[in-house]
């Protein structure tokens, strides 16, 4: 039992982390309709500022989230302004490639100057742990991850449905067309859709920095979870995504114990997949023919 | 009809160069490119047919790519069975997955296919590493001596050269160019294009879209089984990343973007720019070029640098290719060239 339980609490620990990267992903196809293929590398850009930031400055990987929160949103306002924004109207497969490319130039730029050796971020808190009681113990650097996570999911909720910012971005999510013609400024809230969906994805980034290697082609697993995070809270839906993250890290970890840990990350693909056939709206998602 | 003549001589006159080169070219590294590019426009043909004529963008093709190298491989590896033997088996696998995965996919509509092809060629690839006993896991298969391809007693070839690897390669891209051009004027490719330009406008007209969607996959995924197991062979090792990693898929893909989908001779001319400014870029020859001209001197900082950096950079080489194209000719060079005749053609008027 006492296995089953620390699986179950580390799935729920890491899920917070991976909540966090999906509702960057699902605030971001929510506003925009697009889909970010280029998710995990952004994520794996905030690792790298964080490692920067650790190796250069001597900050905590949890402080330097300070920094590296509006660092990221000006990097995603960026990328929006300059790329995105030009092929909001085309065929969505255009407007995977797009990110998909920038992707790739994001991976790569950064193995140009960093090389593609693993690097590894060592605090001085990195493999201590707390013993709960039970025989279960839990990670002291996941732990204080999952309660950041927890803090800014909360404060996100707030944001979007308190501050008149907030439903705006929640308004044009609804209907474009419709948010327009309420004087909403719909570019401006792009934006904001996906520098807050990079700044989550580069937060997550920086909070599993202390327990993950790091090095430039790790994105591509992380985007590949964020969508099947996503599509199985439903496009779209923070809820959902919230959700999705917590489930996905469940099943990760029950399935890395019961089953084999290289089988963990199959599961959650096959897992993925029926969502897709038999649920293709999500948890949370409302179909829409 | 002249036009048409000459275009016939003209193609007829690059295939007997093509023909005739390994007769004068001796350089292995030359054969190598030539090679290369046989086997990307090979790729990118078979990508077309399923992406650019039926519109279904599917970024999971290195699950054809790798099955098929993977099972010539692990034949000649574990049962010695030689890869002309193996290359049928790798088809009759990737038949088996393609039509698992067509079942699956082919529900879905636009990103939701995009992204259940990539999930799938990633269980292929998570498969590829775990299951140690078929395919010897992340290692991967080294098979560098290719046995003798007789028939009779009479040897045909021994493979000890570029050479039976530049006309396999040759058959290989003319054999999908062939049929991509026999595709498109036939009833099936005008149904894929009309699948291609409006799902439900095509069921009305009584096209069975399942199944053709299915032909299609088939088609492509045989095809690019093919390349594959001829990558296998000619490299004479495969491991998961290389055979079965996402890169492997947008690059067969990338080779249609950037010519230009659903066109015949677009895959063609994705190939003739993406190979040899990825080969240029890994073999240094930009850096050489770089302080040959005298732009940077090969002791400076920059210089050293770029030697030691620039041969990682094919990739990134990709990614800024992408981007540009989808910005600015999102219909490939070979819309982009089209729209430009057209212009002067109206300008000329």
């Amino acid at each position: 039992m006492a296995v089953f339980f620390q699986s179950l609490i580390s799935g729920i620990l890491i899920g917070g982390v991976y909540a966090l990267i999906g509702i960057g992903l699902t605030l971001i196809f929510g506003v925009m309709r697009v889909i970010n293929f280029a998710h995990g590398d952004i994520l794996m850009v905030g690792m790298y500022l964080t490692y920067i930031i650790f190796t250069m400055m001597g900050i905590d990987p949890f402080v330097s989230v300070l920094i590296t929160f509006p660092l990221m949103f000006a990097f995603g306002g960026f990328l929006q302004k300059v790329f995105i924004n030009r092929i909001l109207d085309a065929v969505a497969q255009n407007q995977i490639l797009l990110t998909i490319g920038l992707g790739l130039i994001m991976s790569n730029t950064v193995m140009l100057i960093f090389t593609s050796d693993y690097k590894i971020l060592t605090t001085s808190y990195s493999s201590s742990t707390i013993q709960v009681g039970g025989g279960v113990s839990v990670s002291w650097p996941l732990l204080v991850s999952f309660l950041i996570t927890a803090a800014i999911t909360a404060a996100l909720y707030w944001f979007l449905l308190k501050t008149d910012t907030g439903q705006a971005i929640r308004a044009t999510a609804q209907d474009r067309d419709a948010a327009q013609l309420m004087g909403i400024n719909v570019k401006r809230m792009s934006i904001i859709a996906f520098g807050l969906g990079s700044a989550l994805a580069g937060t997550a980034g920086a909070l599993i920095s202390p327990t993950y290697y790091i090095f430039p082609q790790v994105g591509g697993v992380f985007t590949l979870k964020a969508f099947v995070i996503t599509v199985l809270g439903g496009m779209g839906s923070v809820v959902g995504a919230t959700l999705g993250g917590v489930l996905i890290g469940i099943t990760e970890s029950m399935s890395a114990v019961y089953i084999s840990s290289g089988w963990k990350d199959v599961v959650v693909f096959v897992l993925f997949l029926l969502v897709l056939l038999f649920k293709p709206s999500g948890l949370m998602g409302k179909s829409r023919t | 009809m002249n036009k048409t003549i000459l275009k016939a001589v003209f193609l007829l006159l690059a295939l007997g160069g093509l023909l005739i080169i390994p007769r004068y070219l001796e350089s292995p590294y030359a054969l190598h490119i030539m090679i290369l590019l046989f086997l990307s426009v090979a790729q990118g043909q078979s990508w077309n047919i399923l992406g650019g004529y039926a519109g279904q963008h599917s970024v999971g093709h290195a699950a054809y790519f790798g099955v098929g190298a993977y099972t010539t491989m692990m034949l000649m590896h574990t049962k010695q069975i030689p890869p002309w033997v193996g290359v049928w088996a790798g088809m009759a696998a990737v038949i088996v997955v393609a039509l698992i995965i067509g079942s699956i996919c082919f529900r879905l509509r636009g990103p939701y296919f995009v992204l259940a092809s990539i999930a799938v060629a990633e269980i292929m690839r998570l498969s590829a590493i775990n299951l140690t006993a078929l395919t010897n896991g992340a290692e991967g298969i080294l098979a560098t001596e290719l046995p003798a391809f007789k028939i009779g007693a009479t040897v045909i070839t021994d493979f000890l050269t570029k050479v039976p690897f530049y006309y396999l390669g040759l058959f290989l891209a003319l054999f999908t160019i062939v049929l991509t051009l026999w595709i498109q004027h036939s009833k099936l490719g005008y149904f894929l294009q009309a699948i291609r330009e409006d799902q439900d406008a095509a069921h009305s007209l009584g096209i069975n879209i399942a199944f053709y969607k299915n032909v299609a996959l088939v088609i492509s995924a045989v095809l690019t089984s093919l390349t594959g197991s001829f990558y296998g062979i000619y490299v004479g090792f495969v491991d998961p990343p290389t055979v079965l990693g996402l890169d492997v898929s947008v690059q067969i893909m990338l080779i249609c973007i950037i010519g230009g989908m659903g066109t015949l001779w677009g895959p063609v001319l994705g190939a003739l720019i993406l190979v040899p400014l990825s080969e240029a870029l890994r073999s240094n020859m930009v850096t050489d070029l770089l302080v040959k001209v005298g732009m940077v001197s090969a002791d400076s900082k920059i210089g050293i640098f770029l030697k030691e950096n620039l041969s990682h950079a094919h990739v990134l080489l990709y990614g800024i290719l992408v981007v540009v194209v989808i910005l600015f000719m999102p219909d490939g060079l070979m819309g982009f060239v089209k729209k430009m005749a057209a212009r002067q053609k109206r300008e000329a008027v």
